[in-house]
């Protein structure tokens, strides 16, 4: 039973799939018969169609195939403008559940109707996630929270969706590209996802852990209303990253965000061994001042100390990147997961240090009141490439899987803001104070 | 066959085909209480108050003897439920029970008439579901026949099998089948608004579609007696996609 469902997604992704192809095959048909600017039109309007397909298509399937959508709408550098819009939709909506499905699915974990447990609750959504989607509700005490609640059988859907895409992914597994440990750290983490008991206990470590950092809130979590597939949480306020741009804050606003978010990220790396690691757009709300307001706490990545205390040896290294010490230090970083590094690998990582990390991350002390200009439109390019040729040097840790999201998130992100970040001076402070 | 209900004889009718909302309503009633029919033909008139107190009080005493028969089917089982232990329970005659009900099967058919009412009454009072699409209103419409159903899931189990035995009177008996066209009638209704004529259900075969919800409703009541899932999640989620389907099948008239 469950494999012919999980046969029914994979044939309604190849849909998906041959959908998207006969768009551009019309396009290519019709473009000899276009002059220049028609074809421009045409192009871009194919491409707003063939996103616009799948995003649809995703929206409907939810689950690990609308996270997928979700990583896609970050890569600012790879697709085309009318793409982009279009699957940002999957950042911040889907068509989720209806009212009457989200009373039912909140009445199977609390026992009750929403509005026989709140003073009010607003049956539209006010935003989606790939696993649930999220109401308003005022409690009887007067205090507005957001109201989470869960797809009912998504757990399953995932299962089902992995259960497929190990059959297809065979041949990159059996090269080794996709070594099946990174796809079981893939499928945990999603699957941990579905896990609200353990989002709201996230949840509460990190308000308890980012206390230090005052421009940071994170959502309460209201114990007594949450349960199995529900959280119940105090109601942030702030702007999704378009609406924050829209505003047209000053340079000096966005550069005090940038490094904000920078801190942010260092600080869950380097001070808590944890990283917040669902970096899309709808998780983050800023507000005028430069204030941040951090949602979601499905996706945490706990982090191995012995992996955080190999990368604080390993950050603003000073020394050649092909000297023995840079290998050992390469090499104890793999030797827990019982992995003998290539000379191929060896390579790719020295390369990525090289030429990817040096340059955004100047070692010397010296270059910390240097500030790098994330609106660079390489710095992303380059991270891309280098982290491709980790991949194909099969280099790959479990780790990497989500702190590699986690930061290119925030890579994409200081760059939409192109703020100016003070990269070393802010990683130091963490390495020497650890 | 006469039936005696609230002290009022009367012979029954089989429905004709299909009848409107309104009419299987005012069917029922007829049936069930008697009230309008006895006054039709001329009962005994009584002051407003005191036939009202006296509605009120049968009324009282038949869920006195349903809450007591709901509590041992659930205990006991269906099967061994006797109307003798039902009177002890509910503190009453056992004549009186048989006054209200002639057969177990009828306090059965009363509870799934009760089950119809309240969820049919629920839909409608719902001003939410006014413009809400079909699937929305049909997956509420199940819903709260599950909601209602949910304390009782030993006895729904132990009635879907005594149904098909042919001594039993839950499916095949006027009161049965007029349970089920009355709830048919209302999907009917809830296609027909949803999907106005000329709007979008051209499917050849949509005049089926509430006998096919039917089966489809007795197929979700099966797959949610078995459902061990916490919170009955998977039932949820099975009703949130069969009915996408379904839906989606009726409007554009093709698999």
């Amino acid at each position: 039973m469950a494999s012919r469902k999980a046969a029914s997604r994979a044939i309604k992704v190849a849909t998906l799939g041959a959908g998207m192809t006969g768009k551009y095959l019309g396009y290519l048909a019709q473009k000899w018969f276009l002059n220049d600017d028609q074809r421009e039109t045409k192009l871009k309007a194919t491409h707003r169609e063939a996103a616009r397909h799948l995003s649809d298509g995703m929206l409907e399937m939810k689950g690990p195939l609308m996270k997928l959508g979700q990583a896609l709408s970050l890569h600012t550098d790879l697709l085309p403008d009318e793409a982009l819009v279009e699957l940002s939709r999957l950042q911040m909506s889907a068509p989720g559940m209806h009212p009457s499905l989200a009373r039912a699915q909140f009445k199977s974990s609390l026992g009750k109707y929403p509005e026989e447990v709140f003073a009010e609750w607003n049956a539209t959504p006010f935003a989606a996630a790939s696993l649930g989607q999220v109401h308003r509700a005022r409690t009887r005490q007067g205090a507005e929270v957001a109201l989470k609640i869960q797809y009912p059988g998504i757990r399953e859907t995932i299962e089902e969706d992995f259960q497929w895409f190990r059959a297809v992914a065979l041949p990159a597994r059996v090269s080794q590209h996709l070594p099946t440990h990174i796809l079981d750290e893939l499928r945990e983490q999603i699957l941990a996802e579905t896990d609200y008991a353990r989002e709201a206990s996230n949840a509460e470590l990190f308000g308890k852990k980012l206390a230090p950092l005052t421009y940071v809130s994170v959502p309460t979590i209201d114990r007594a209303l949450t349960r199995g597939k529900v959280i119940t949480m105090s109601l942030l306020s702030g702007d999704h990253l378009d609406d924050f741009l829209a505003r047209k804050p000053s340079q000096r606003t966005r550069d005090l965000v940038g490094e904000r978010l920078f801190e942010l990220f260092y600080y869950q790396v380097l001070r808590m061994e944890a990283v917040h690691a669902d970096p899309h757009w709808g998780n983050y709300l800023f507000r005028p001042r430069g204030e941040i307001g951090l949602v979601d706490f499905g996706c945490v990545k706990y982090l191995p100390a012995a992996f955080v205390d190999n990368l604080r040896k390993v950050f603003l290294y000073a020394g050649p990147r092909d000297s023995p010490e840079f290998r050992r230090l390469m090499q104890e970083r793999y030797a827990p997961r019982g992995t003998k590094l290539s000379a191929t690998a060896q390579r790719a990582l020295a390369r990525m240090a090289e030429r990817f990390y040096a340059a955004v991350y100047p070692s010397d002390p010296a270059d910390d009141s240097k500030a790098f200009d994330f609106s660079e439109p390489t710095v992303l390019r380059d991270y891309m490439i280098e982290a491709g040729n980790l991949t194909r040097a099969k280099a790959g840790l479990p780790e990497y899987v989500l702190l590699a999201r986690a930061e290119m998130g925030l890579y994409q992100t200081l760059h939409r803001l192109r703020a100016r970040v003070h990269t070393s001076r802010i990683v130091r402070r963490y390495i020497d104070n650890a | 066959m006469l039936a005696r209900i609230c002290g009022h004889e009367f012979r029954p009718f089989v429905p004709p085909g299909y009848l409107t909302q309104h009419e299987y309503t005012q069917y029922f009633t007829e049936y069930t209480h008697g009230v309008i029919m006895a006054t039709r033909r001329g009962a005994r008139k009584t002051a407003p108050t005191k036939r009202a107190s006296r509605a009120d009080k049968k009324d009282a005493t038949r869920r006195r003897i349903l809450d007591a028969a709901l509590t041992l089917f659930e205990s006991k089982g269906y099967d061994h439920t006797t109307t003798k232990a039902i009177a002890k329970r509910a503190k009453i005659a056992e004549g009186t029970v048989f006054n209200y009900f002639p057969t177990k099967d009828d306090i059965a058919l009363y509870f799934f008439e009760l089950e119809v009412d309240h969820a049919i009454d629920a839909v409608r009072r719902n001003t939410d579901l006014a413009k809400a699409p079909l699937e929305e209103r049909l997956f509420a419409l199940v819903q709260y026949q599950l909601d209602y159903l949910a304390p009782y899931e030993r006895f729904i189990s132990a009635a879907l099998v005594h149904a098909l035995r042919p001594e039993s009177q839950l499916a095949i008996s006027v009161r049965g089948l007029a349970l089920r066209n009355r709830y048919l009638a209302f999907v009917r209704d809830i296609i027909d608004e949803t999907l106005p004529a000329g709007g979008g259900h051209s499917n050849t075969f949509a005049w089926a579609a509430p006998q096919v919800f039917w089966i489809y409703y007795v197929g979700v009541l099966l797959f949610w007696l078995h459902d061990t899932s916490a919170g009955k999640q998977r039932t949820l989620a099975f009703l949130d996609r069969s009915l996408a389907i379904g839906v989606s099948v009726l409007r554009k008239g093709t698999i």
